[in-house]
């Protein structure tokens, strides 16, 4: 099993601090995610396995062998760049060629190879078409084969699905997942579009903008158990509350001053006492919104409606708390039944259970 | 029926409207060419014919006709005055070659390596366009002399005793040339290269390349237009090269500049002096077209696994 393992790497550029102390293994085998807005570092982490740039301080392994120094062409590490980064002046084969030349592979091999890697990536029509004769899609599957023929330990994905429209990113996502299902290679996938990390991820690390990363985990961890209010508004959007712990007796409570208090399951791992500050993270999908009373919700709340997006799939309210206080509410379009019509301005309840609630500190 | 002949005929009118306005932008953008056009005309392309034309004359007296003759070059094929060509082809080209082994580097270093002050560097690499080129080569002169700073400096940490011979020699012109001509090779190398994407240079080494094979395989390839008319750039002026031989080889070695001035200054035989220039331009064009040969063929070699 041959893990990276990334050990207190710390990056400056100019004295500007990029990466700060960061930690995290990514296993063998994996197609991890790392997730995070511009300028939180997640490039230069990337840049750093690919040895592009060297750390200032801290290590990084590949299973037991520090790779920390390693120059870039002794690395088993193949990366698909941004902007792909095909050589103009070769064709589709010569580029996917590249990497086989370069270490004296004999022809008939590297023909053998190239063809299969195409097929791999539906190009095997273009082999011989210049890099100018493809889309944007081509181009990026060009990119793919030529970094996945020499068989990498680990495939870097800087962003590579950024410049495609959104039908053609959703096609390679599938077909990511797939290539990667099939190779078993390490994917280490850079994007900070946390609709594309969800997707393909096995598991995924959040970086924030300080160069720190937040949260490890899942992409079902992080979605419903974000560990920080950072995490639960980059990861999808929620709805952040600001209040205070109340423990009577064996129920726990959260009160807002001006709302009052709702019930919530107290995470017992935390050691929290009645009286801390903490905050309330409720996702928009997990609120049932109704113009009536309804009966078996542990929480609810009154407000009206402040305004409506329609989304085809789901539509979106906006209410407008007694305190003044907006949450977003999303309702998915089903429609099995009549249904009642909620109006802009209507007086709406909506109602939420107490296991569907994320307590955090920060 | 009648919609799709109307969609016919609003397709022919749009064709025509099309071409009507490139005709017009073609024939405008000929009339503002036609200045340089007369230019090059008038005082290039018919002196040029004029040239070829007296070196098959004898003399000028009586009818053309009569003094029709091949003998100017038939001297010039006997002479010894043929090797000053093949002098200054082999000056041309070994400048044009040094030139270019050391602008590779610098050009390679400024645009692909340098990150903080390029600007200035690149304002204090063309600093040199800015002085007269005599002033230039002149300097030369006291740096190379027998008492000037290169004998002097070698005298004094005692590497020699008695001063280097290198002024009026070869080796001066050939050092002078290249000092001169060298921004010359720099400046396409730079264009060329800054044009380069530098992730193309990463992905090289990302897929096994080590820094030798990267430059080889990549960066050459895609500054080979920069090679090519750095080269030609160096190349073509110093095959003609008359300032830096006369003033610095003491005028002792002879070259095609040269031997055009002693011609027609000196001897005053416009009709060998013709054939002479004619000679060398067939020389030059054939080294330029065999070497543009050459280098096309590098290129394609480079464009693939082949």
């Amino acid at each position: 099993m041959r893990e990276i393992k990334i050990k207190n790497v710390k990056k400056t550029f100019n004295g500007e601090v990029i990466l700060d102390n960061v930690n995290l293994t990514i296993p063998n085998g994996a197609f991890f995610a790392l997730l995070g807005p511009s300028g939180s570092g997640k490039t230069t982490l990337l840049r750093l396995i690919a040895g592009f740039e060297t750390v200032d301080s801290g290590s990084i392994f590949f299973g037991d062998k520090d790779i920390t120094y390693l120059p870039i062409h002794k690395r088993r590490v193949n990366t698909v760049f941004q902007n792909y980064a095909l050589f103009p002046h070769f064709n589709v084969f010569d580029n996917v060629a590249y990497s086989l030349k370069i270490k004296k592979v004999p022809k008939d091999i590297i023909e053998q190879k190239v063809v299969s890697v195409l097929k791999k990536v539906h190009l095997e029509k273009h082999i011989y078409k210049s890099i100018s004769q493809l889309s944007g899609g081509q181009q990026q599957r060009v990119a793919l084969a030529r970094a996945i023929i020499n068989e990498p330990d680990v495939l870097l994905l800087d962003e590579p699905l950024a410049a495609l429209d959104l039908k053609l990113r959703e096609e390679m996502l599938v077909e990511l997942i797939d290539l990667q299902s099939s190779l078993k290679t390490t994917f280490v996938y850079v994007t900070h579009d946390q609709f594309e990390a969800l997707t393909v991820a096995d598991r995924m690390a959040i970086m924030n903008g300080d160069g720190e990363i937040e949260q490890v985990g899942t992409p079902k961890e992080i979605y419903e158990f974000p560990g920080s209010s950072f995490v639960a508004k980059f990861v999808g959007s929620t709805n952040i509350f600001k209040g205070v712990l109340k423990i009577e007796g064996d129920k726990s409570y959260f009160e807002v001053g001006d709302l009052g208090k709702f019930e919530i399951n107290l995470p017992k791992n935390k050691g929290w006492e009645s009286g801390r500050n903490i905050l309330m993270s409720i996702r928009p999908e997990k609120f049932e919104i109704c113009k009536t009373e309804l009966q078996g919700f542990s929480n609810c709340l009154e407000g009206n409606v402040a305004s409506i997006v329609y989304h085809g799939r789901s539509t979106q309210y906006n209410v407008r708390l007694n305190n003044g206080f907006r949450v977003s509410v999303f309702e998915q379009n089903e429609e099995h039944f009549p249904q009642e019509v909620i109006d802009y301005e209507d007086k709406v309840y909506i109602y939420w259970q107490k296991e569907n609630v994320v307590l955090l500190e920060k | 029926m009648a919609k799709r002949e109307c969609g016919v005929v609003r397709e022919m009118s749009d064709n025509k409207f099309k071409s009507s306005v490139l005709g017009a932008s073609e024939n405008k953008s000929f009339a503002m060419a036609l200045p340089a056009v007369l230019w090059q005309g008038i005082f290039l392309y018919v002196p040029v014919v004029f040239i070829i034309g007296i070196s098959f004359l004898k003399g000028l007296d009586g009818s053309v006709f009569k003094n029709i003759t091949l003998g100017n070059y038939d001297t010039l094929m006997n002479s010894s005055y043929f090797i000053t060509i093949y002098r200054s082809v082999v000056l041309a080209f070994s400048t044009a070659l040094m030139c270019l082994i050391l602008a590779y580097p610098t050009a390679y270093f400024l645009a692909i390596k340098v990150k903080k002050y390029k600007n200035l560097l690149f304002f204090l690499l063309i600093l040199p366009f800015w002085i007269n080129f005599l002033v230039k080569a002149y300097s030369w002169f006291f740096i190379l002399d027998h008492n000037g700073f290169v004998n002097s400096f070698l005298i004094k940490i005692g590497l020699i005793s008695t001063p280097f011979h290198i002024l009026n020699t070869p080796i001066a012109v050939y050092i002078v040339m290249v000092f001169c001509y060298l921004p010359f090779m720099i400046l396409p190398l730079y264009n060329s290269m800054a044009k380069i994407d530098k992730f193309l240079l990463e992905a090289s080494s990302d897929l096994g390349a080590t820094a030798g094979q990267t430059l080889w395989h990549i960066t050459i390839p895609l500054s080979m237009a920069g090679i090519t008319s750095g080269f030609f750039l160096v190349l073509i002026p110093s095959f003609g090269e008359f300032v830096i031989p006369t003033l610095l080889g003491g005028g002792k070695t002879m070259y095609v500049g040269s031997m055009i001035s002693y011609f027609f200054l000196e001897t005053k035989n416009v009709f060998l002096g013709s054939a002479f220039t004619c000679l060398s331009g067939l020389a030059l064009i054939f080294v330029a077209l065999s070497i543009y040969f050459v280098f096309n063929k590098i290129g394609k070699k480079n464009m693939g696994v082949k």
